[in-house]
């Protein structure tokens, strides 16, 4: 049976949107409105889910809207083993509707343009959402100029695989389709770039697969870098599991600087390279709006306030995640973010209620897999004292461990990934 | 000087512990309305490495004692619930072993009261919590000669086998 009654009334008016400002009708509901804070996030991945999350945890009366290009979120982190089919794309694959269910107005759009003066975003379907506070998480975007030949139609045929789904297939069919012998090459950006030990997890589970599948083949890494994250816990563990990797530093002449997409070749100052299996990872910048927002500085990257993500550029704008400059060699990651998120979100509502920056507290856990049974991790804490995000504690896997102490660590990873995952979407 | 919030500190660890410290599995334990002072333990031993662990004594040592008072109490005034993880690739729950632990875990309900869902001021609960939590714990209590444990519990793992203590893990797990 159906109650007409007032409650429902509004509700039912108040869907019918911006029908007509004139309607008497809707004069309740936009009194309701009237008043209330209003915060939008750009980006709906680790930080900005998070951030949309929190702030409504805090204060139900402030109104969230998130705004985000894709309807299905694909988690980069764990999206690795996808590549050597040990894991389906399906588990790394996520929707909003539970962040609608918990009150915030998703849009799948895209944002064009940011008034940090009139405080208002448009987006490309030409719609426009004023706000009082701006969260900015548009994790990164590739400097595609960076390798002569590469660009973002290359990356069909040479992916990079460095935001999941259709990328990340087009990695696992180029491994398949590999010719046995060939070897599989990675390109590793320079730094900074988000999931720092990720071409290097990558690395070891193709390896782990070509000792299978492709006994002739060897992974070669080429490295624009002269070091890298848990390189000793890599190295010794890709030895210790008899893989074939064969890295190459930035000073032994590592550095990629041109590519030959129809031939399938890339090029070092000193060298050349062909392989049946390629795959680039461009040097990185932060994501698109940041620059076209203007709240990056010469670095590529946005200036925050430490304590809060506000950005130094612009007031009453937070800038978290891959694309914000954080300091303490807190490291662009899944789990940076969400604490990004966590803490931006309660400057904000700190700040609606007129009270001082929160003391803030980050983390970051990260795991990397070397096999599907063989986990390594890097964990951290910071403090923020005496003006500065400083670290407190934290370090990366014993050097020597049992097989059954990495096997937890692989089991933890997936638990890690469940219990991230769930805090913004389920 | 105040420093963060009880809940910024212990929001951090939901990334691991699940939302709100209600784990989804597979591996990671569920922490929410744990005893406090069995949290408190842990993070105590942790710190001061009197406890084996892959990442908890790197992560511990981030706290002072007065932040692992707030954290402890925060958890443990929350609900211990299930969440479903519906993608997890977790081993599931085996109905027979799950039978064949029921009596051998008689010996562990002298303090795992109920299932395993008593606790205590240092008695955590057991039932209810994720399956390859209790066999990777099990394996450690069995294996690991530096893991602190009371006497009446490593008497009674010494008893068990590995296939029994396997059994058993499964029959707790199974307890909701």
């Amino acid at each position: 049976m159906y109650n007409l009654s007032r409650r429902n009334f509004v509700k039912l008016t108040g869907g019918l949107a911006a029908v007509g400002l004139t309607s008497p009708l809707l004069t309740g509901s936009a009194r309701a409105a009237e008043g209330k804070k209003r915060v939008v996030i750009i980006g709906g991945g680790y930080g900005g889910a998070i951030a949309s999350r929190y702030i409504r945890m805090a204060d139900p009366n402030i109104v969230v809207t998130l705004i985000e290009k894709e309807k299905i979120y694909y988690s980069c982190p764990l999206s690795n083993p996808v590549i050597i089919k040990t894991r389906d794309l399906k588990v790394q694959r996520w929707t909003y509707e539970n962040l609608v269910k918990n009150g915030v107005n998703v849009q799948y759009d895209e944002v064009v343009e940011i008034d940090p003066v009139k405080k208002s975003v448009t987006t490309a379907k030409g719609a426009s959402f004023s706000y009082d506070k701006l969260v900015v998480s548009p994790g990164v975007d590739f400097k595609w100029e960076a390798i002569e030949g590469y660009s973002e139609k290359a990356s069909e045929k040479i992916p990079h695989g460095w935001k999941a789904g259709t990328q990340t297939l087009l990695l696992q069919e180029q491994l398949s389709a590999m010719t046995d012998g060939d070897p599989y090459i990675i390109v590793a950006p320079p730094m900074p770039f988000r999931c720092p030990p990720g071409p290097y997890e990558r690395a070891g589970l193709v390896a782990w697969y070509l000792k299978q599948h492709k006994p002739r083949s060897k992974v070669i890494i080429l490295d624009a870098k002269d070091k890298f994250a848990k390189q000793g816990l890599f190295i010794n563990g890709w030895k210790e599991l008899g893989y074939n990797v064969e890295w190459v530093p930035g000073n032994e002449g590592g550095k990629v600087t041109r590519v030959d997409v129809e031939g399938m070749k890339v090029f070092t100052e000193m060298q050349e390279y062909k392989s049946s299996a390629i795959n680039i990872i461009p040097a990185q910048k932060a994501g698109k709006i940041a620059h076209m927002a203007g709240l990056v500085d010469k670095t590529g990257w946005c200036p925050v306030n430490q304590k809060t993500y506000e950005s130094t550029i612009h007031k009453d704008i937070y800038v978290i995640g891959d694309a914000c400059i954080a300091t303490a060699e807190i490291p662009k990651s899944g789990y940076a973010a969400n604490s990004q998120g966590k803490i931006a979100a309660a400057a904000i509502v700190a700040a609606f209620k007129g009270q001082g920056e929160p003391d803030p507290s980050y983390v970051n856990t990260c795991y990397s897999l070397l096999s599907p049974d063989y986990g390594i991790s890097v964990a951290a804490i910071w403090t923020f004292k005496d003006g500065q995000v400083t670290k407190v504690s934290g370090g990366v896997s014993p050097e020597k461990a049992s097989a059954a102490f990495r096997k937890q660590e692989a089991s933890y990873a997936e638990s890690w990934y469940q219990s991230i995952m769930a805090e913004m979407f389920s | 000087m105040a420093g963060p919030t009880p809940s910024m500190l212990s929001n951090t660890c939901a990334g691991c512990h699940g939302p709100n410290g209600v784990a989804p599995g597979p591996s990671i334990p569920t922490i929410a309305g744990m005893p406090y002072n069995f949290l408190k333990l842990m993070m105590t031993e942790f710190l001061k490495d009197e406890r084996p662990s892959t990442i908890m004594s790197r992560v511990a040592k981030g706290y002072s004692d007065a932040d692992i008072d707030v954290i402890a109490k925060h958890f443990s005034e929350l609900k211990w619930g299930v969440q479903g993880g519906a993608s997890v690739k977790g081993k599931s729950i085996d109905p027979a072993k799950a039978e064949k632990g029921k009596p051998l875990a008689k010996e562990c309900e002298k303090c795992h009261e109920e299932g395993g869902k008593k606790q205590d001021e240092d008695t955590p609960r057991i039932a209810g919590q994720w399956l390859e939590y209790l066999l990777i714990k099990m394996d450690d209590y069995k294996t690991n000669e530096k893991y602190p444990q009371p006497k009446k519990m490593k008497s009674q793992m010494d008893k068990l086998s590995v296939e029994d203590l396997e059994a058993v893990a499964h029959y707790f797990a199974s307890q909701k």
